[in-house]
């Protein structure tokens, strides 16, 4: 019987080395964590379809994701929206989508990220292809991937190691091998980029609280907005607008909701955003031609606060924000009907 | 559903108990895993099981005609509608869009400004596996060579088998069939090792291909740029490693998984980046394939019975259907138009130039052969001609001024997975990981187990399709 002690040998090495494994990377700091991937975008874009008038959906950028708080929302209207936005995403091939492929005609709030919303309408461009990969996933996910993932969100929750972070955060095989550099054969520019959200199942993200308390880790992201900042390629106003407001039309006509959304973002990156991206010149020109409810931080005390890194509010901000810009919106009759207190 | 995710983990637990708990007669553990093949493959597109049902209906109905029909006429006929079908179905998914594009193409360079529609028709998973595996049976059948499966229940299950279904090994019905008629149950030593080799196939796909290779071989194809010598020898040295690992992955799973359930499947890898040459890597790579090829297209072509040129001309149309076989596209034509030229080389050297091999000039042919398989896969895997015609002068040396795209340890990296890779298959060309494993310390195999394992599950990701399923 070789071969069995065999099985036994490993099994026992196996169970000793993963444990192990995984207590040397909570020791450095790390937690379970879920993955923002695919299927958890396309769990929430399956909710559109049997989403009714009433429902509220949620797409843009990461600043929709870190700013806009369901809980906070859902205590001010009685509802909890749908987060369909996504990181580094312009939100014209969702809300395509949504126009095209569903009945909905609920309230779709727009995260405007002017460096992302105007950025291009090309289908190779990160902008357009990530939210788009994500669209297509929603689409053509097989009964086994549903099945994966619904397997996977348990172990994600309970390993560190499983994570499937990137870069300087990943503990992948993978992402500890693209660590290692030798020489300098391609150059890379590129800052360290830390993770730094979390997400739940329904996709709520929350800046984690070292962002917050430590300036370094804060500076590190920053670092990284300056570096795509310098070389980001010019805004495509034409065609984005063209586009979207295609999509508006249509989706206006068939009784839809759209409220367009500008979060805060602070210091340099705001600067940058206002020499790049004049408010008069994109804002308001989009306000003026899509003649939908739309809310600005600038245009409300309440709404100004000071990012952490520039681009995204702090978990405690983010919930005061919301609670803040649903107040504004009902007040406004922006959504359909809202709850009674 | 694929071998490395979770969903299949659970799949084939369930499978288990079910095969092993005496709760299920023989026929009814056999209806078992019949039902739990279209659950395997209906996990990804439902719909497409019906392809399966239709290709096994006809198959029955024609092999059992076949078997009784003494009229040679009705015989043709029978076998032609098996055909039809089976060739029908691959062509329709396969190779209508490729057939159109070129129809389009010819019929524009008179001037005619046709238009084409395309219907990108989404291709079904495994199809050129399981039409080839069930017209093996009809043509065996045709040819008196077995007699036809005793029951639709054992004909069924050898078209639908779920480790093999997707990927092959393409298996005879006279090597299959016939291990349904009795009931079959793993020893614990087979159970062991079925786990092992399931443990093997994983390591090979999840850690070697998509973790070692897989990126550089995507950053070097993907690329637009005319590469610098060194990317285009790590980028195509990587693939060739990647595609290894990725399919003998999938064949160690399947050996391993059937093994597991008391079945025997042939194997289709025998280290075949040790060959002694393209007659030989043909035995060594992918040799349900190549056998296929050999008996039901080569050999009823003519074979090496009409003379040296007609050998030579069937030898290379046997090539061209090979690449074809694997992609409906002219570089996949190419890539097997390359393994049939290199076939008739190495058949011109034997005559004209031969050499006794011995163990140092065998070694220089190992690599030489690899060396030509490496450029063959440039065909294979680029998107097009320009492309591939760009990473061969690359690699020749061609384009001094290329661009490089991959980092110094990135390039070490390859090397790395990739020399190792050539020593393991010298040294075990002539032997088998069975053989190895029982002159193996149980200790040292233990912990070469558990270092796999813990490899695995620290690479694992969200579960990387295997490059073969395309196919």
């Amino acid at each position: 019987m070789k071969l069995k002690k065999s099985l036994i040998i490993a099994l026992v090495l196996v169970i000793t080395g993963i444990g192990t494994w995984e207590i040397y990377w909570r020791s450095q700091g790390f937690y379970p964590t879920i993955d923002d991937d695919k299927d958890l975008w396309a769990v929430q874009r399956a909710k559109v379809e049997k989403a009714t008038d009433q429902d509220v959906l949620l797409t843009g950028s990461s600043r929709i994701l870190f700013d806009i708080q369901l809980d906070a929302w859902e205590r001010e209207t009685g509802r909890r929206p749908i987060q369909l936005a996504y990181v580094g995403s312009s939100p014209l091939p969702v809300f395509h989508d949504i126009v095209e492929n569903t009945d909905f005609k609920g309230t779709i709030v727009v995260g405007v990220t002017p460096g992302l919303f105007f950025s291009t309408t090309n289908p190779k461009a990160n902008p357009w292809e990530w939210p788009q990969s994500r669209v297509d996933h929603y689409h053509n996910r097989t009964y086994a991937q549903r099945l994966n993932h619904k397997l996977s969100l348990p172990l994600q929750e309970s390993f560190a190691f499983l994570s499937e972070d990137q870069g300087i955060d990943g503990l992948k095989l993978k992402e500890l091998l693209g660590k290692v550099q030798i020489g300098n054969r391609i150059p890379n520019n590129m800052p360290p980029f830390h993770e730094f959200g979390e997400i739940a199942r329904d996709r709520n993200l929350k800046m984690k609280d070292i962002v917050v308390r430590d300036t370094a880790y804060a500076n590190s992201i920053i670092r990284v907005w300056m570096f795509f900042g310098k070389d980001a390629p010019p805004p495509d106003k034409e065609a984005t607008m063209a586009f979207f407001l295609k999509d508006l039309e249509k989706y206006k006509a068939r009784g839809g909701n759209v409220i367009l959304v500008r979060c805060p973002s602070s210091g340099g990156l705001r600067e940058g955003e206002k020499m790049r991206l004049p408010r008069t010149e994109f804002w308001d020109d989009l306000v003026q031609k899509a003649q939908v409810k739309s809310y600005h931080f600038e245009d409300y005390e309440q709404l100004k606060f000071e990012c952490p890194e520039w681009s995204h509010l702090s978990a405690a901000d983010a919930e005061i924000f919301t609670t803040e810009l649903v107040k504004i919106i009902l007040k406004d009759n922006a959504l359909p009907t809202s709850k009674t207190h | 559903m694929l071998f490395n995710s979770l969903s299949f983990v659970i799949f084939f637990i369930l499978v288990l108990v079910l095969y092993y708990a005496k709760i299920f007669n023989w026929t009814n553990k056999k209806r078992m895993l019949l039902l739990a093949s279209y659950i395997f493959y209906g996990l990804w597109n439902p719909p497409l099981v019906i392809l399966l049902w239709i290709s096994t209906m006809v198959d029955w109905i024609a092999g059992n005609k076949l078997a009784a029909e003494e009229n040679q006429r009705k015989r043709n006929m029978w076998l032609m509608m098996s055909m039809f079908v089976n060739l029908g179905f691959l062509f329709f998914f396969k190779y209508r869009d490729f057939m159109l594009d070129n129809f389009t193409a010819v019929v524009n360079t008179y001037g005619y400004g046709y238009q084409s529609q395309p219907m990108d028709i989404l291709l079904p998973m495994g199809i050129s596996f399981y039409t080839f595996q069930t017209m093996s049976y009809t043509i065996d059948v045709y040819k008196r060579q077995i007699e036809p499966a005793r029951t639709f229940l054992d004909f069924a299950l050898y078209v639908t088998f779920f480790p093999q279904l997707v990927a092959g090994p393409i298996v005879r019905a006279k090597d299959l069939i016939s291990q349904f008629y009795e009931e079959k149950k793993a020893t614990a030593n087979q159970f062991i090792w079925g786990l092992f080799l399931l443990s093997i196939g994983l390591f090979q796909k999840v850690v070697l291909a998509d973790t070692l290779l897989a990126d550089t071989s995507n950053t070097a194809f993907g690329s637009a740029s005319v590469l610098n010598f060194l990317d285009a020898w790590a980028g195509t040295l990587a693939f060739s490693g990647q595609i290894f690992f990725d399919f003998a992955g999938y064949s160690t799973c399947a050996i391993g998984i059937a093994l597991m359930l008391g079945f025997f499947l042939p194997d289709n890898f025998r280290y075949p980046y040790a060959s002694l040459g393209f007659s030989d890597l043909w035995q060594r790579w992918h040799i349900t394939l190549s056998s296929w090829l050999r008996d039901y297209v080569y050999i009823p072509m003519g074979g090496n019975r009409h003379g040296v040129l007609k050998t030579y001309v069937f030898l290379m149309l046997t090539m061209l259907i090979g690449g074809l076989w694997h992609g409906a596209a002219w570089t996949f034509i190419a890539w097997g138009g390359l393994h049939g030229a290199y076939l008739i080389l190495e058949r011109l050297q034997r005559r004209y130039l031969p050499f006794e091999i011995t163990a140092k000039n065998g070694f220089f042919l190992a690599l030489t052969t690899f060396g030509c398989v490496t450029f063959t896969w440039v065909f294979f895997r680029a998107k097009d001609f320009h492309s591939a015609w760009n990473m061969i002068k690359s690699m020749l040396f061609l384009n001094p001024d290329g661009e490089k795209i991959l980092g110094t340890f990135d390039i070490i990296k390859v090397f790395i997975v990739i020399g190792i890779m050539l020593l393991c298959h010298w040294f075990m060309r002539n032997t088998s990981m069975k053989e190895v494993s029982e002159k193996t310390s149980p200790w040292i195999l233990g912990v070469v187990w558990a270092v796999m394992i813990f490899m695995i599950a620290i690479a694992q990701g969200s579960g990387e399709q295997f490059i073969y399923f395309q196919f």
